[in-house]
């Protein structure tokens, strides 16, 4: 028998019962398209946290009061520690690293912002004008926080979208001066619509110079200093210069340094682990559709003893047997696969359409495994069939029934 | 040609002969809902464990603890970054909430963190600065020495309680009591070591440090407390005391409610929803897996019923109702999903004992609920399943089925 004959052959075997084909088929399908779309979803968040740490472009390290032994996640800054972050600590780094671009001192607190009749509750984020150029800030009127000495806290505010809107409505806010807690500021910028960030909501905050904010929440140290490095510096020698200069200055390590880095590749372990425990339970599917298709086939070859038995008779070899039967379960399956993937695809897309902002992408990892899956599920349970096809007897065979 | 009644019995043979009789295929067709059933047996007994371990980690505590934190956040009992606040949360704040008669107990407590020094060694951990009470709260208790002494909680001693661990990393096996330890400059007098506790929701109270409250603000120059813990005297008083402690903190914070109140049922709430979530998606996905197998026996079905045409046909001749050929066929398609339901039941339950076994302290089990659905879901699977075939087989005209083959 010649290849061509046994493809023929397990191709008309698959065709003649179709019904019983597709629903075979129909399993592998069914585990091909879970598996897809829930790695998709997988990919989908990872390439959306990773976007957003790739749009702040350049590098950071953060830098917290509180040692916090945890690598990755943000430190809170829980509790006390003996010495506070100063301003002059965030001055001191900026000036001794020569790869530091720029110290950005940060003070985060919660106060009343109010304008007139109107007031609400908003986050206030004391930092330096850098904090635009490292954040990508764009204003949609009037300019961000003035260069001025880091420890005069002018009375000045930039106003995020959303906050600027619910205070003002339509009317300019420029040069108007809003309460926040029991301090008058004057709004000097009015930030773009930017939406979700990761962590941090610009459009509702309200941005203040560092030390206005220190004095605000009547606080000494700040509650972090975010270091932007210069392009291609080497963060591990920029955190080790860091932890030299303030372990000098404070005479222990109570604090954390931590870069944008670090924090990022914790993030997308564990977002690669959920994914491939969803897409293991996932598979369990496939190897549910395999046994599927081990029936049908072990019902097909003995429908089909006399076929065999006629075949061996002409000199067929158990090898040949073999191949046919195996050719048979692997079209079924692999058919099955690619069905799935097209299925698949298919709801990938329109979980693109319907959710634009996240990049919902089946990992090309994914695709290849499923292809290869569902291929390797039709070879492994087609074998016992197959084999017991190749095993049959030629005469018992041909005078069955 | 008399027609003889076919009788439930006769049928009951013929729909569990065709599964004697092909044993290898019955069994594939049970394999599949089984390994269904099994992994989502399995995959909630994990979920629920984590869920009930959780609990038991807070309830520890008994639920009639309140946790009061500075600022106001919006988030539901999970604390952000976002810490800011107008006025502070001080220590007579604590000592106006201590005198309501509802409340058992009272703790002001604020946290640093240090190296401590002492023993020639040192080592940088968490230090609580709290009161006599706080071992009631917290639920643990002194080994050796004593705790903080009560007494006017604005006035510091210089004295420390050890974490056995901390005392370990120090003083080695050599007695602590009464030797030196330095924290952030200051000299303390170990005064106690604390029996071992481990970790208590996530943080490691073994590996820490005791002064008293107004020397920790004292060291750390805080000028407010990191939280105020209530303990009031019945459970089940969770809305009342919640009600108590923002109106007298309310009235001393000049009309602002910047302060957090988190109640132990409200964090288990909101972290049982979370875990309820998590485990039905899994189980969800897992569900796939069932529908699968059902596939499988659908097929199944529907050859069985190509391969007994004749059978049919003889049946039906002998008197046998469309309606009851109907019954043989759903009765044969329901044995083998319940079977096949019944041993993934079996597998996912010796597995989730494996899970207890292998870990102690996890208390994984299946949740009833889960595991009555997946049952449940497989009867129906076999129900849906048969209906198809056995419609076919009902439709077959017996004299045509006869001539077949």
């Amino acid at each position: 028998m010649s290849p061509r004959d046994l493809v023929g052959f397990a191709f008309a075997a698959v065709l003649q019962n179709r019904r019983r084909s597709a629903l075979s088929l129909l399993g592998v399908v069914i585990g091909v398209v879970a598996v897809l779309s829930l790695t998709a979803i997988g990919e989908g968040a990872l390439r959306y946290v990773t976007n957003q740490f790739a749009s702040l472009g350049s590098s950071i390290i953060n830098v917290s009061p509180g040692k916090n032994e945890t690598t990755g996640g943000m430190p809170h800054g829980i509790g006390g520690v003996p010495n506070d972050l100063t301003l002059r600590d965030a001055m001191v780094l900026e000036r001794r690293i020569p790869s530091v671009r720029a110290a950005i001192p940060v003070s985060i607190s919660t106060e009343t912002v109010s304008f007139r009749e109107r007031a609400r509750r908003a986050p206030i984020v004391g930092a330096t004008r850098e904090f635009e150029r490292l954040q990508r800030l764009d204003l949609a009127m009037g300019s961000f926080l003035p260069e001025s000495e880091i420890d005069r806290g002018a009375a000045v505010v930039v106003l995020g979208h959303k906050v600027a809107r619910e205070l003002f409505d339509e009317a300019n806010p420029l040069g108007n001066a809003i309460r926040i807690g029991s301090w008058r500021m004057r709004v000097i910028g009015v930030l773009q619509e930017r939406g979700q960030q990761l962590g941090l909501d610009v459009d509702e905050v309200a941005f203040i110079p560092v030390a206005s904010g220190m004095r605000m929440a009547n606080k000494s140290s700040v509650s972090r200093i975010m270091l932007e490095l210069w392009p291609r510096s080497d963060q591990d020698r920029v955190i080790e210069r860091v932890k030299e200069l303030l372990i000098e200055r404070h005479d222990e390590e109570d604090f954390t340094c931590v870069s944008q880095d670090a924090v990022l590749e914790s993030l997308s372990s564990i977002l690669g682990i959920l994914t491939l425990v969803v897409a293991g339970i996932a598979s369990i599917s496939l190897a549910v559709a395999g046994i599927g298709i081990m029936n049908v086939m072990l019902v097909s070859v003995s429908e089909r003893r006399d076929e065999v038995g006629l075949l061996k008779a002409l000199g067929a070899s158990r090898r040949q047997i073999l191949t046919i039967f195996l050719l048979e379960a692997a079209l079924l399956s692999s058919a099955g696969g690619l069905l799935g993937l097209v299925v698949g695809t298919a709801l990938v897309y329109v979980g693109n359409l319907t959710y634009p902002a996240v990049d919902i992408v089946a990992p090309l990892w994914a695709v290849g495994a499923v292809v290869a899956l569902s291929l390797g599920v039709g070879i492994v349970f087609g074998v016992l069939p197959a084999w017991r096809a190749s095993r049959l007897d030629p005469v018992a065979a041909l005078q069955g029934n | 040609m008399a027609r003889r009644r076919v009788d439930f019995t006769d049928l009951m043979r013929l729909s569990s002969g065709a599964l004697v009789g092909h044993p290898l295929r019955s069994a594939l067709s049970m394999l599949g809902i089984a390994i269904g059933v099994a992994a989502v047996i399995m995959l909630t007994s994990l979920g629920e464990g984590t869920r009930k371990y959780m609990v038991s980690q807070f309830s520890e505590f008994g639920t009639n603890v309140l946790s009061i934190q500075p600022g106001k956040r919006k988030t539901s009992g999970v604390p952000n970054a976002f810490r800011g606040t107008q006025q502070k949360l001080t220590i007579d704040d604590a000592e106006a909430l201590g005198r309501v008669p509802m409340f058992e107990t009272v703790t002001p407590s604020a946290l640093g963190q240090a190296r401590v020094e002492g023993g020639g060694r040192g080592r940088s951990v968490f230090v609580h600065g709290v009161t006599a009470d706080f071992p009631d709260v917290m639920k643990f208790t002194v080994r050796q020495g004593s705790f903080i002494p009560p007494g006017d909680p604005r006035r510091g001693g210089s004295v420390a309680v050890l974490g056995p661990q901390l005392k370990r990393e120090l003083f080695g096996d050599a007695n602590a009591l009464g030797e030196f330890v330095r924290i952030a400059g200051s000299r303390l007098r170990v005064i106690g070591v604390m029996e071992p506790k481990g970790q208590v929701l996530g943080m490691d109270i073994d590996d820490a440090a005791y002064i008293p409250v107004a020397t920790a603000m004292r060291i750390f120059n805080l000028e407010e407390l990191q939280e105020i813990n209530v303990v009031f005297r019945h459970e089940g008083q969770t809305e009342e005391a919640i009600e108590v402690v923002r109106e007298i903190l309310i009235d001393r914070h000049r009309g602002e409610e910047d302060f957090t109140i988190i109640s132990q049922t409200e964090m288990l709430a909101v972290f049982g929803r979370v875990m309820d979530v998590v485990t039905f998606g899994v189980a969800v996905i897992a569900a796939i897996s069932l529908l699968v197998g059902s596939i499988g026996i659908f097929t199944m079905m529907w050859i069985s019923v190509g391969e007994r045409v004749s059978e049919i046909g003889l049946m039906r001749a002998v008197g046998a109702t469309a309606r009851q050929i109907q019954i043989v066929f759903l009765t044969e398609a329901i044995l083998l999903t319940m079977m096949g339901g019944l041993s993934g039941l079996l597998v996912g339950l010796v597995a989730t004992v494996a899970i207890r076994i292998g870990i102690p302290g996890f208390p994984a089990g299946a949740p009833i609920e889960y595991v009555a659905a997946a049952l449940g879901v497989s009867a129906v699977a076999g129900l849906l399943s048969g209906v198809g075939p056995a419609r076919r087989a009902a439709e077959l005209e017996p004299v045509e089925a006869l001539r077949t083959e």
